[in-house]
């Protein structure tokens, strides 16, 4: 399904109104890291915030259904899709510009508690890998596409030690990503292998030569000193576009039915989260706000 | 065959996880820059790191991969290409517009030869080859300032060209004062019609590697001559920055390129390329601002 042409998409959201908005705003809950990136599920807003419960070192799926909050598209379509047609975004906060609003859709995460965070050593995940079928966690097929990162959903206690992430690519063969040094003492939200530093990559952690996507997370490996406290999540997304916020107060929309690729498909349980990278460190209570247009057919 | 032959092959890619995202952001040095000159983001602090072209004198060395933009390795029998690249500027203050206006270049930084002495007068500064160039058979060459310099100098430069023909010599070429490391010291003329490429010999379009450097009159200041591969130029428009008094205003702009549409042949991003910008700002001094972007690559 999809639009055959310009026809069919002004068909389907003028005369079936299949079309509608969605909107998501977050006031930070603490100040943010010059330079670095922020998951912005652990903030205040709508939808409220996370505090990604689950087993310690177990994958948890996560979809539009996820009980702790998501920014809702209407459901499932099929036989139908979905696909973005615009979005637009806005920070206001008194320090921190320019920023970029990321939205991700966040198949799933592996938390990270106590001991998995304040000893090193490798922590073994347990997860059932990202196959080809019809369900939600599947949606895509065999891991194409999806990313990986470390946010910390409490603030970090001192020490950065290095870590390095084992997964499976879409192939099922062993792969690696390239080995960050984590931050020290950061606030909740900060992805821990971002910043301006060395060994530090914005915003998803490089794979190894070649490789498209992970199946299946296989462990971390933390090295050095390890973090005094803190908890942390290993995210798997899909990136699904970026939207640029050059000051405070100014909104920026895109256009997605006519930019190349054009209209990014929105998969049956979706669940769409954002990260947000700022240039100076932007100041608490700050607020984010950001909607985007969506139709199916 | 590698390359993208119809839209849908681009749509595919990106479905099945052959782009990348990735983000950079370069905070250029206090010290003041030349207006209407260039400068070397990659000299300055941020992410990726600084890149102070910090080996031996005079020896051939190539540009460590981490002072580059992360971009994947995407192996043989693929071809990776620049997709879609934003940029915006943090200004250096509230009322700063110094650093709108800035005219951007893409490149893949290749080989380079540090801490040429712009002050060694009379003196045949002659390189050691010791790597050679890689990816490319040739570029251009970009005299980097590694120092403050207190005078304006001219020289030459002895070379091979991408052709393979050794023995040329490039016209002469001047540098100029800057007040700091970073900050591209070319220019024609008297010294102040600032240039992004070293003159070379008539006919000659790049440089494979250079042999020696000869200074007539001196510069007073440390100079790398860095050999890159041009991908992409682009402009950026207006600094982003908040007014703090009177009525408060915001200002800003991103600047967005989607190459396939914005520059015929889509730059290629080879493996192993060690990307960053150069940029010239025509409104004042870059000093303190901050470079921010995105680009993203894909690959079939």
């Amino acid at each position: 399904m999809g639009f055959a042409s310009q026809d069919a998409l002004i068909n389907a959201i003028t005369t079936n109104g299949q079309f509608d908005t969605a909107f998501m705003n977050k006031a930070l809950g603490a100040a943010g890291i010059a330079g670095a990136w922020t998951l912005l599920g652990p903030h205040a807003g709508s939808p409220p915030l996370s505090v990604y419960t689950g087993t310690d070192l177990n994958f948890i799926a996560t979809d539009d259904t996820w009980a702790e909050g998501v920014t809702w598209t209407g459901g499932d379509k099929s036989p139908a899709t979905k696909h973005f047609l615009s979005a637009g975004a806005s920070v206001v906060a008194a320090a921190g510009a320019p920023w970029y609003i990321m939205a991700i859709d966040m198949v799933g995460f592996v938390p990270l508690t106590t001991t998995n965070v304040s000893t090193t050593g490798t922590k073994t995940v347990t997860m059932t890998p990202i196959a080809a079928t019809a369900a939600n966690v599947d949606r895509y097929p065999n891991g194409e596409g999806l990313r990986l990162f470390v946010a910390a959903d409490t603030a970090m206690g001192a020490n950065a030690p290095t870590c390095v992430i084992n997964y499976l690519d879409t192939g099922g063969n062993s792969g690696a990503t390239t080995s960050f040094t984590s931050t020290a003492s950061v606030t909740i939200g900060n992805l821990l292998n971002t910043g301006a530093a060395a060994n530090k990559y914005n915003p998803f952690l490089p794979l190894a030569a070649g490789d498209t996507g992970v199946s299946d997370i296989v462990s971390l490996v933390w090295s050095g000193t390890a973090h005094a406290s803190g908890t942390v999540i290993i995210g798997l997304c899909k990136p699904l576009w970026t939207i640029p916020v050059p000051a405070t107060g100014l909104y920026t929309k895109v256009d997605f039915v006519n930019a190349l690729p054009s209209l990014r498909r929105i998969p049956d349980g979706a669940n769409i989260q954002f990260l947000m990278f700022q240039t100076g460190a932007t100041t608490s209570g700050g607020t984010v706000l950001v909607d985007f247009d969506y139709a199916w057919s | 065959m590698p390359g993208f032959r119809k839209i849908a092959e681009i749509s595919s890619a990106d479905k099945e996880g052959r782009c990348w995202i990735t983000q950079f952001r370069k905070a250029v040095a206090s010290a003041a820059t030349v207006q209407n000159a260039g400068i070397d983001y990659s000299y300055f602090a941020g992410s990726p790191p600084a890149n102070f072209y910090a080996s031996s004198p005079l020896v051939s060395s190539a540009v460590e991969s981490i002072r580059g933009i992360y971009v994947p390795t995407v192996g043989s029998g693929r071809k990776q290409f620049l997709n879609n690249i934003r940029i915006m500027s943090a200004a250096s203050g509230a009322t700063s517009t110094a650093n709108g206006r800035q005219l951007l270049l893409l490149a893949d930084y290749l080989l380079y030869y540090p801490f040429v002495d712009t002050d060694a007068v009379g003196e045949e500064q002659v390189m050691e080859n010791t790597v050679t160039i890689p990816r490319y058979p040739g570029g251009q060459v970009i005299a980097v300032a590694q120092s403050a310099s207190s005078a304006i100098g001219t020289f030459t430069m002895t070379y091979t060209n991408e052709q393979g023909v050794v023995g040329r010599v490039s016209q002469d070429n001047r540098t100029f004062i800057v007040a700091g490391g970073g900050q591209v010291v070319n220019a024609l003329g008297s010294g102040a019609s600032y240039n992004s490429f070293v003159n070379l010999q008539a006919g000659d379009e790049g440089v494979s590697s250079i042999q020696s450097v000869t200074f007539s009159v001196a510069g007073g200041g440390l100079m790398a001559l860095v050999i890159v591969k041009p991908l992409m130029l682009m402009y950026f428009n207006q600094e982003s920055r908040r007014t703090t008094s009177s009525n408060l205003e915001s200002y800003g702009a991103c600047d967005e390129f989607q190459s396939v549409i914005h520059k015929a042949g889509m730059p290629e991003i080879k493996d192993g390329a060690v990307l960053n910008f150069f940029a010239s700002g025509f409104a004042g001094s870059l000093a303190s601002s901050i470079l921010v972007g995105t680009l993203e690559t894909i690959w079939n």
